[in-house]
């Protein structure tokens, strides 16, 4: 305190310390949030389901989707990066996830919507188990806080089942 | 503290009646302009105004990061927080970090030089049988 270079440092300082003090706070209030979404998933039509060259089965899909995020959202929330997961049981593993589409959504007045869109990514097994597997979707979503940690989230939807033979391209 | 001519300033005679460290006593005040933003830089803050600069410095800062965060809280806008506590920053900056004049309205006397020639420092003694007596004298003074 004998300078003004000295203050200076300690202005500094302090100053850093609060700030770190007031994000601190603010990520702690987010756990407080506590989330309502809706979402409902319902596949149109099944675009094309075959086995590929090197022996995998793929399948794409249409999908209706409307969600409501606006209830995930705080003040201190960047962005909410959802996707769907289709999850299902084959021999050698006991728990498949793949992910068949995803958004990313940065405002709250963004986050209510409807879309009826392809998939964004094939669902390709391991193998090919696909042939009448019952398939269930789960709605998965990370929230991106400006401040702290990552908030995790899933919300099963509902299920359906794949024909029992590939089909072609219609 | 750094160092600065009073002595010799006084010692050549323009001011001898004054004992402050102020650059008005020092004998060269027609080279310094009077504004106070100038007296700033040059003078420097004394004991009482170094405390109540950091106690300034501290009560500001809390406050800007109270005030901050409620407001960001109540209106739901971080940008918002981001944007008060800065501005709480820079004007506690301002406030607290140069040498205002405010901060030096206790300065210090230093001792007029005719004083300290009064009191000599005391000399190095060469005899070993009385240096550790001598040094307990020179001590007690």
């Amino acid at each position: 305190m004998h300078s003004a270079v000295q203050r200076a440092n300690t202005v500094a300082t302090i100053a850093a310390i609060l700030l770190a003090t007031i994000c601190a706070a603010a990520s702690f209030l987010d756990a407080f949030n506590s989330p309502s979404l809706q979402a409902h998933v319902q596949v149109v039509k099944i675009n094309r389901f075959r086995r590929q060259l090197d022996g995998n089965d793929e399948v794409k899909m249409t999908l209706k989707m409307s969600m409501d995020l606006t209830s995930l959202f705080t003040w201190n929330t960047k962005q909410v990066f959802v996707f769907l997961a289709a999850e299902y049981e084959t021999d050698t593993n006991s728990l498949n996830q793949v992910s068949l589409w995803d958004h990313i959504v940065q405002e709250k007045e963004r986050a209510s919507f409807q879309v009826k869109v392809p998939t964004k990514y094939p669902l390709i097994d391991q193998g090919t188990n696909l042939r009448g597997k019952k398939v269930g979707l789960v709605l998965h979503w990370h929230i991106m806080p400006i401040s702290g940690r990552m908030i995790q989230g899933k919300m099963p939807l509902s299920n359906f089942s794949l024909p029992d033979s590939y089909t072609t391209r219609s | 503290m750094a160092g600065r001519s009073e002595f010799s300033a006084s010692a050549r005679g323009k001011d001898r009646n004054c004992s402050t460290q102020s650059y008005l006593c020092r004998g060269d005040s027609h080279v310094f302009p009077s504004s106070p933003v100038l007296k700033a830089r040059i003078n420097e803050m004394d004991w009482q105004g170094q405390k109540h600069a950091e106690m300034l410095m501290q009560i500001f800062l809390v406050f800007s990061a109270v005030a901050a965060f409620g407001a960001g809280y109540l209106m739901r806008d971080f940008r918002l927080m981001m944007l008060i506590y800065a501005g709480g920053v820079v004007l506690t900056a301002l406030v607290t970090v140069p040498n205002w004049p405010y901060f030096n309205r206790h300065p210090l006397k230093w001792l007029d030089p005719s004083e300290a020639e009064k009191h000599p420092k005391p000399q190095v003694s060469n005899i070993t049988s009385s240096s550790s007596s001598k040094k307990k004298a020179s001590k007690n003074k």
